[in-house]
C-alpha cells in the first residue's frame, strides 16, 4: 500500500494519529531535536537527521514502573502495573531502527524474554524515515546500513519535493495508513526510490575486529584509552544500542512502586557490591567494559557489532572518547588512512 | 499481564529466623502455596523488601527439602540489612530461580571435596544436602569448613553432628586463630586443605568463601595436582535482573546471573578476570 501527503498537511496527520494514542516524533526543543510524544503546537522536525537522544525510549523507557506494593503489618501486596498502550513512532531513521533490532536480540530472542519490552514493541507501529543527506557525524554505511531504507519499519516514509511518500510494509503499517483515511492520497504511481546516501568515511576497518579483541582484555591500550573519560555517562544515554537498566523502589514503608530505569556501565555504583567490592572499580575497567561490550562481547553472542554509526557519541562526548576513536585505538583503522 | 514479567516477584512469607553468627541469619521462606519454585543446588533467588529494594541470594536449603527455601544471609548491605530487621510472619517478595547450579552430572560417581569459608558455606550447603539425599550417586564426601572465629561458623550443630554422622563422610572444621572455647583445628582454610593433602584422582573439589580464601584454595588445589576441570566455584556479583539483561554481572560475554554463578576453574580461566 502506497500513499502520499503534502508536507504542509502533516500537522493534520499528526492530529489524527495522536487522537488514538501517543505519537512519537522528532520534536524541536530549542536547539535540540528529541524523540517525544507530539501534542498540538509542537514543532515536528523531519529534516533533522538524528535526534539528540535515540528513539530507544519508545521501547525501553527511561523509567518504567512495573509494580506497586502495599505493606501493612506483616502483609505485603505486590500488584503488577500494566503500561504498554498502542504507540506510533513516526520518523525513525534506519540507524535507530537497526539498533532496536539489536535490542530485540537481548530482550526478546534471549530467554527468558522481557515482557515489558515485548509489549511495547508489539504495540508500537514504526514509521521509518529515510535520510536524504547525512550529518557530518553519521557513519552508518560502515555497518552495512542503507540510510535510504529501514527494513523492519511498518511504514517506510520518504520526503520528496514537498511530499511525504508512505509505503505500508506490514499489517500494522496498513492499519496505520487506513486510520489516516482521506488525509492520504493514493501514491501507487509515485516512485519510491530514495537517492543513495554516503555517510562519512572515518577510515575504519571492522573486519575481524571482534575476534581480534577477544585476546585483548589485558592489552596496554586500555591503560591509555580511558584516561580522558570523565565518567559522565552521556555516551550510554544517547546510544541507541545501550540497554542496561537499574531496578529501584520508590515510596515509603506503607506503599510505593518499583521501577526500572536506564543505567550506565560508566558509573561506579553500577557494579558496586554490598560489602564494598567492585569488580569494575575504576574508569579504565568501565571504559573497557563499554567498548568491549559493543565490539567484542555483543558480537560474540549475536554476530554483529553493537554500533549503528548514528554518530551520537561523537557529537556528545565532551572529551571525544567516542566509538570511532576507540575502534581506531584498538586497531580498526584502514592502513591507507594512517 | 498477558505473559509473565520476569522482574515481577511473588509474595512469600518468612517462617522463622535463626541467628547463626553475630552478622548472619538463616531465613526460612515459603510462597503462597508452599515452595515458591523448584530449583537445583547452586541457584539463587531475588528477595525483595520494599522500599529498600531487591537483591540476589544463594539458596542454602537442598532441593530435597520440600517445605521451604532457606537463605543464610550476612548483613552487609541495604537489602541484607533490611532482611535482618524482619520478624517471622513478615511477607517479602521473591523471584527465581536464577543461574545454572552445580554440575551434578559431572560429580556423579566421584569423591566430593567441599571447601567453604564463612558465609561461603551457604551455596555449598544446598549441594551437600542434595548429595546426602542421593548418597549412592557420590563417593566419599569431605567437607572442610572454616571461619575467622568459632562464633562465625554457621550451621554449627548441623555440620558437627548431622553431617559428620553421615556415612562415608569426613568433616574438618577450622578457625583462623586460637580461641579459649575452641579445641579444634586452628589455621586458614587453604592451609588446612594443603595439610589434609587430598588426592585429585576421581575427585571433584567445590569451593566458596571470601575472594581471598578462594584465591589461596585454588593455589592449594593446584599444588595438590587438581586440574582446573576438577575445581568448581561459585561467584557473586551485583545483579538487578537475574536474567542476563541489566548488564552488570558479565565476565566478557558470559553473564554470572544466567550462565553462572557456578563455574569450573577451566571455564573461569577462559574469561576476563573481572570479578
Amino acid at each position: 500500500m502506497k500513499k502520499v501527503i503534502a508536507r504542509e498537511k502533516l500537522p493534520e496527520l499528526w492530529k489524527s494519529l495522536a487522537a488514538k494514542g501517543p505519537l512519537f516524533l522528532p520534536i524541536q526543543e530549542g536547539p535540540v531535536v528529541l524523540f517525544q510524544p507530539w501534542s498540538e503546537g509542537a514543532e515536528a522536525n523531519l529534516d533533522a537527521v538524528n535526534t539528540a537522544v535515540s528513539a530507544k525510549d519508545v521501547f525501553l523507557p527511561r523509567e518504567e514502573t512495573y509494580l506497586q506494593y502495599r505493606c501493612s503489618g506483616n502483609q505485603l501486596e505486590l500488584i503488577p502495573v500494566e503500561n504498554a498502550e498502542p504507540v506510533i513512532a513516526f520518523g525513525v531513521h534506519p540507524c535507530d531502527l537497526k539498533a532496536v533490532e539489536m535490542l530485540d536480540k537481548v530482550y526478546l530472542d534471549q530467554e527468558p524474554s522481557d515482557e515489558l519490552y515485548r509489549q511495547r514493541r508489539e504495540k508500537t507501529t514504526v514509521v521509518g524515515l529515510s535520510c536524504r543527506e547525512p550529518d557530518p557525524f553519521c557513519f552508518c554505511n560502515e555497518f552495512g546500513i542503507n540510510p535510504a531504507d529501514a527494513p523492519g519499519a511498518d511504514v517506510m516514509a520518504h520526503l520528496k519535493n514537498g511530499l511525504v511518500l508512505l509505503e505500508a510494509r506490514t499489517d500494522k503499517g496498513k492499519a496505520l495508513l487506513d486510520q489516516a483515511g482521506d488525509l492520504l492520497q493514493d501514491g501507487s504511481d509515485e516512485k519510491f526510490e530514495a537517492a543513495e546516501v554516503k555517510t562519512a568515511d572515518f577510515g575504519l576497518n571492522l573486519e575481524g575486529l571482534p575476534e581480534n579483541l577477544k585476546e585483548r582484555f589485558e592489552d596496554p591500550v586500555w591503560d591509555e584509552l580511558y584516561k580522558s573519560c570523565l565518567g559522565c555517562g552521556v555516551c550510554t544515554y544517547v546510544c541507541p544500542t545501550c540497554y542496561c537498566f537499574d531496578v529501584e523502589d520508590f515510596g515509603h514503608e506503607g506503599e510505593g512502586q518499583r521501577f526500572r530505569c536506564w543505567d550506565s556501565c560508566m558509573y561506579g555504583h553500577f557494579t558496586d557490591m554490598a560489602g564494598g567490592h567492585n569488580p569494575r572499580a575504576g574508569r579504565k575497567e568501565r571504559v573497557r567494559q563499554r567498548f568491549m561490550h559493543k565490539l567484542q562481547y555483543y558480537p560474540e553472542t549475536f554476530n554483529e557489532i553493537a554500533c549503528v554509526g548514528c554518530g551520537r557519541c561523537l557529537r556528545s562526548c565532551p572529551v571525544n572518547l567516542d566509538i570511532v576513536q576507540a575502534i581506531k585505538a584498538l586497531g580498526g583503522e584502514t592502513v591507507e588512512q594512517r | 499481564m498477558s505473559s509473565a514479567n520476569v522482574l515481577m516477584p511473588q509474595q512469600a512469607t518468612i517462617l522463622d529466623i535463626t541467628e547463626e553468627t553475630p552478622d548472619i541469619k538463616t531465613l526460612r521462606v515459603v510462597g503462597k502455596e508452599g515452595m515458591p519454585f523448584d530449583f537445583m543446588p547452586g541457584q539463587c533467588a531475588m528477595l525483595s523488601v520494599p522500599p529498600v529494594g531487591e537483591a540476589i541470594f544463594s539458596i542454602t536449603s537442598s532441593p530435597t527439602c520440600r517445605e521451604c527455601l532457606e537463605f543464610s544471609i550476612k548483613d552487609v548491605g541495604n537489602v541484607s540489612g533490611a532482611l535482618h530487621g524482619l520478624q517471622p510472619g513478615q511477607q517479602i517478595g521473591i523471584r527465581g530461580p536464577y543461574g545454572n547450579g552445580f554440575p551434578i552430572e559431572k560429580m556423579k560417581g566421584k569423591d566430593i571435596l567441599f571447601i567453604g569459608g564463612g558465609i561461603g558455606l551457604a551455596p555449598l550447603r544446598s549441594l551437600i544436602g542434595y548429595c546426602f539425599a542421593h548418597r549412592e550417586e557420590f563417593g566419599h564426601i569431605d567437607i572442610v569448613y572454616g571461619a575467622r572465629s568459632p562464633a562465625d561458623l554457621i550451621r554449627k550443630s548441623e555440620v558437627r553432628e548431622s553431617w559428620a554422622a553421615e556415612p562415608d563422610t569426613s568433616v574438618y572444621l577450622t578457625v583462623d586463630a586460637e580461641f579459649p572455647d575452641w579445641n579444634g583445628h586452628v589455621g586458614f582454610v587453604p592451609n588446612y586443605v594443603s595439610e589434609l593433602a587430598f588426592k585429585p584422582e576421581g575427585r571433584i573439589a567445590l569451593t566458596c568463601g571470601p575472594p581471598i580464601m578462594i584465591k589461596f584454595v585454588l593455589q592449594a588445589l593446584d599444588k595438590l595436582q587438581f586440574s582446573p576441570e576438577q575445581v568448581i566455584t561459585t561467584l557473586e556479583m551485583r545483579m538487578k535482573c537475574g536474567v542476563g539483561k541489566c548488564g552488570r554481572c558479565n565476565l566478557g560475554s558470559v553473564y554470572v546471573c544466567k550462565d553462572g554463578p557456578v563455574f569450573s576453574l577451566d571455564e573461569l580461566n577462559a574469561l576476563p578476570s573481572e570479578y
